[in-house]
């Protein structure tokens, strides 16, 4: 132990022995102090109101865990988390997938340059009301294009997102074409990084494409679709902006996820308290999902 | 041997090209609406062959308050980039130069909580300070999703700066914060550029904080889109003149620095 301890600090650059001129910690302070106001005292705040009852015009009463004992036995609460899952599982899985698929597309065809590079960057810069507009204008059941196409190609004619059995998947497919390239970015990034050499050994041995696929580059690949996953399970566990923009929650509530459910309670029913302990379970739901990726990026690491 | 590897290339090209025309066709559906005149916009069978007019945009910039808008989004945007960046700039370099991690977790894991969540403490506190439907609130509360992604674009600019530069500096006698800005600076200036223009699109595109804390002098481009909606405008090729018109900042902006856009957003880690 102690030996170690002594090779280390023998192995040690110079540069990093040498004693520490001026501290630029302070050089911190400014940002810390922004943050503290802005996003701790909040956060605090609103695990506080989570504890109290709120009325409008009346005084706040704390209630102790009353709220999240009400969210427990609430079917709305239930219904969210639902959909809130369904949507996060659906849309994560056509992304890993196609993402995948179309990263090493680019990464064949070493596509992802000029206009192509535009192109698929394009979906993922775009404002969200944006997205939400055009499928209001495209996914029109009377007017839109999408059914007139839907038409001519002998298919059935769909309500989309005016339908409860049809939102949540219509919500996921628009989600699905606005991320896959940037997941299909990643997974390129993380396939080029990937050493040359295994591939040749592989196609010399003679393995075929689909074995290469599955024995070779998937596992390798296994740390950089981790990483995609998280980076949107966040964004979905809490999607808000395109449901909200293109259905309000409805029709019904059948796209009324958590996300939404707590925002109609705090800022339309403004049940501040409620709502509050909505968004907390909404939080720990989401930080309990990065921590279980983080543990699933260590199994996977080579 | 030429022969089936051939035939793989072409299938592969031909699967690329699907997934073009995929992403390419709603945006241009979009913005062959907004120029299309208004008895063809939501015309069956749809229009594909149609005389251009510039009627929808003179309708939406004429008849509401879509200039004012813009020219709110513009403010809340430039001010909230400019102030993730000057709060973002000491920090990262700070961070960087003396290897601290915690601050950058815990800007990530604020960064994970929903926009909810903050916005119900926001708007007692602004309520409170008399400013809501004010500028400042919407800059104030943006720079919550701009100071995260500059610091976290900023940091391997600094990782990468040569620490004898910095220390050479201070044995010159160089006060910190002119070694801030006259060392450092100019060398990690390629990174204040892309943050700058991540900062600015994130922050355009936001939509949350300023549908509950834009009033009527405050409104963004994007949230009045929404009302637009909401309006139950019928007429879709004002609303697609709305979404291009919102569209292109964004769209042009990227376009400068694509190259180093990916990892730049995965760093920086998702949107609001």
């Amino acid at each position: 132990m102690s030996a170690t301890a002594v090779a280390g600090t023998v192995a040690r650059p110079a540069r990093l022995r040498r004693r520490p001129t001026a501290s630029f910690r302070w050089m911190v302070a400014p940002a810390l102090l922004f943050a503290a106001g802005m996003i701790v005292l909040p956060f605090g705040w609103a695990i506080w109101l989570s504890l109290q009852e709120t009325m409008i015009g009346g005084e706040a009463r704390f209630i102790g865990l009353d709220n999240y004992r009400r969210l427990i036995a609430d079917d709305e609460f239930w219904n969210g988390f639902r959909l809130t899952i369904v949507l996060w599982l659906l849309s994560l899985a056509l992304q890993l997938v196609l993402g995948t698929w179309l990263g090493l597309l680019l990464a064949r065809l070493d596509a992802a340059r000029g206009l192509i590079r535009t192109v698929l960057i394009s979906p993922f810069m775009l404002p969200p009301v944006v997205i939400g507009m055009m499928a209001i204008v495209i996914l029109d059941p009377g007017l839109g294009v999408a059914n007139w196409l839907l038409k001519e190609a002998g298919l059935p004619q769909l309500l989309f997102l005016a339908d409860p059995d049809t939102v949540i998947l219509t919500v996921a497919l628009l989600d699905t074409w606005q991320w896959t390239p940037f997941v299909a970015l990643i997974v390129l990034g993380g396939y080029l990084s990937l050493p040359r050499d295994v591939f040749e050994a592989a196609e010399i041995d003679g393995a075929r494409a689909w074995q290469r696929f599955r024995r070779i580059t998937l596992p390798l690949l296994a740390p950089t679709l981790v990483t995609a996953a998280v980076l949107r399970s966040v964004d979905l566990l809490r999607f808000f902006d395109v449901i909200y923009i293109t259905t309000q929650g409805g029709p019904g509530h059948a796209s009324t996820t958590l996300n939404i459910l707590a925002y109609r309670r705090g800022f339309e029913f403004f049940e501040f308290g409620y709502a509050a302990a909505l968004m907390v379970t909404l939080s720990a739901i989401v930080f309990g999902s990065v921590l279980t990726f983080a543990r699933l990026r260590r199994a996977v690491a080579w | 041997m030429v022969g089936p590897r051939r035939t793989a290339r072409l299938l592969d090209a031909l699967q690329l090209a699907l997934v073009v025309v995929i992403l390419v066709a709603p945006v241009a559906w979009m913005v062959a609406s907004a120029f299309k005149p208004r008895t063809e916009v939501a015309a069956i069978p749809p229009r594909i062959i149609f005389t251009p007019t510039l009627e929808n945009f003179v309708e939406l910039f004429q008849r509401t308050d879509f200039l004012e808008n813009t020219l709110n989004s513009l403010i809340v945007a430039g001010g909230s980039t400019i102030l993730g960046l000057v709060l973002a700039f000491p920090a990262a370099f700070a961070m960087s130069w003396h290897r601290m991690t915690w601050p950058a977790t815990a800007t990530l894991f604020a960064r994970m909580a929903p926009g909810t969540l903050f916005l119900l403490p926001w708007l007692v506190m602004f309520t409170w300070l008399g400013l809501v439907g004010s500028h400042l609130a919407l800059i104030l509360t943006h720079a919550v999703i701009t100071l995260p992604v500059a610091i976290w674009v900023l940091l391997p600019y600094f990782d990468a700066l040569p620490r004898e530069i910095i220390e050479s500096a201070e044995i010159d006698g160089c006060r910190q914060h002119q070694t801030l800005l006259r060392v450092a600076l100019p060398m990690v200036a390629p990174g204040v550029v892309v943050a700058a223009i991540l900062c600015f699109v994130f922050s355009w595109n936001y939509f949350l904080f300023a549908l509950v804390l834009s009033g009527f002098d405050s409104k963004t481009a994007i949230v009045a889109s929404f009302n637009f909606i909401g309006e139950g405008v019928t007429n879709w090729g004002a609303l697609m003149a709305a979404a291009t018109v919102i569209a292109l900042p964004p769209l042009i902006l990227t376009l400068i620095i694509q190259r180093r856009l990916v990892g730049g957003l995965s760093a920086g880690a998702v949107k609001g």
